[in-house]
């Protein structure tokens, strides 16, 4: 960071960053939040969507390798992940 | 130097006697283009995406055995993501590093146990136990973050900046990379790690829907 700023973050940059954050959370804990932007609040907000994220993928892995296998190589699926990487 | 429009519209997909190629792949990586706001991945990123992991999906298919599948498709889904993304993110760089940590201990554990079976026999030279503990504590360490363990190694956590709230580090053990990042970079870092989870989410929610439809 250049040494002309105190050398710290300003403060705007910080609120910036965490509207932006904060634009990017699921509508319904928007609205929740519309006027209490406390940091400390938006980042649990965060923490809770991202694990909520992670149970997804790994949740759909899971039905993803179920319907694979029920795949077999003459099934219209198997067809069209051939077409879509020919 | 005029500096090129580089994200231009993609043309049109043209008429072709097999309409389920195209509508499958558009339909496969932009359905909820309607839901785009302005934070959501950019449709090109998403193609190579749903390229990228459909490709991972057919390479499990034929090589993976069935049981250990889930959880190599999540790797997948973890890998296609990282690949996608900007490759100068910390948590892009962190990803990666994760998958040929992996990598580097698959075929170093295939050799360890291709030694432990040739030493089988007593009277062969001890077979390495060393190299066992050794590959145990590998496998401990590389249970949490490779980025983790050199963060360690490094001398700890970067110190806390003032006006950082305590949360965050629980957000830092959440985004791959981060817990070496300042705040700031944190902050921005997982904004961009949100949006590239969200396109994979929807990837592979319209990859379950777009099967099991069939």
């Amino acid at each position: 960071m250049s040494s002309g700023r105190r050398g710290r973050i300003s403060d705007d940059e910080i609120n910036e960053l965490i509207s932006k954050l904060q634009a990017l959370l699921p509508e319904s804990s928007r609205r929740r939040n519309a006027n209490r932007s406390s940091a400390s609040k938006l980042l649990k907000e965060t923490c809770s969507y991202i694990k909520s994220l992670h149970r997804e993928v790994d949740d759909l892995s899971e039905r993803l390798s179920g319907l694979m296998s029920t795949m077999d190589n003459d099934s219209p699926q198997a067809e069209i992940i051939r077409s879509l990487l020919r | 130097m005029a500096r090129k429009r580089t994200a231009r519209p993609p043309p049109p997909p043209p008429p072709n006697p097999n309409p389920n190629r195209r509508a499958v792949a558009s339909s496969a990586a932009a359905v909820p283009a309607s839901a785009s706001g302005p934070g959501s991945a950019s449709s090109p990123s998403k193609r190579m995406l749903a390229f990228h992991f459909l490709r991972a999906l057919a390479r499990i298919h034929s090589a993976t055995p069935v049981p250990r599948r889930s959880r190599t498709i999540r790797r997948a889904a973890y890998s296609s993501m990282a690949r996608v993304a900007n490759p100068r993110r910390v948590w892009t760089q962190a990803l990666l590093r994760q998958v040929r940590v992996r990598r580097a201990m698959r075929s170093r554990r295939a050799v360890l146990l291709r030694r432990r079976v040739s030493a089988a026999p007593p009277t062969a030279t001890p077979a390495p136990p060393l190299g066992g503990a050794g590959a145990r504590s590998n496998v401990s360490a590389a249970g949490e973050t490779s980025v983790a363990a050199a963060a360690r190694a490094r001398g700890g956590p970067p110190p806390r900046q003032a006006g950082e709230p305590a949360r965050a580090d629980a957000l830092r053990r959440l985004v791959p990379g981060g817990s070496e990042m300042e705040y700031c970079s944190l902050l921005d870092e997982t904004a961009d790690y949100v949006v590239s989870l969200q396109a994979q989410v929807q990837l592979m929610q319209n990859l379950v829907d777009l099967f099991s439809g069939q």
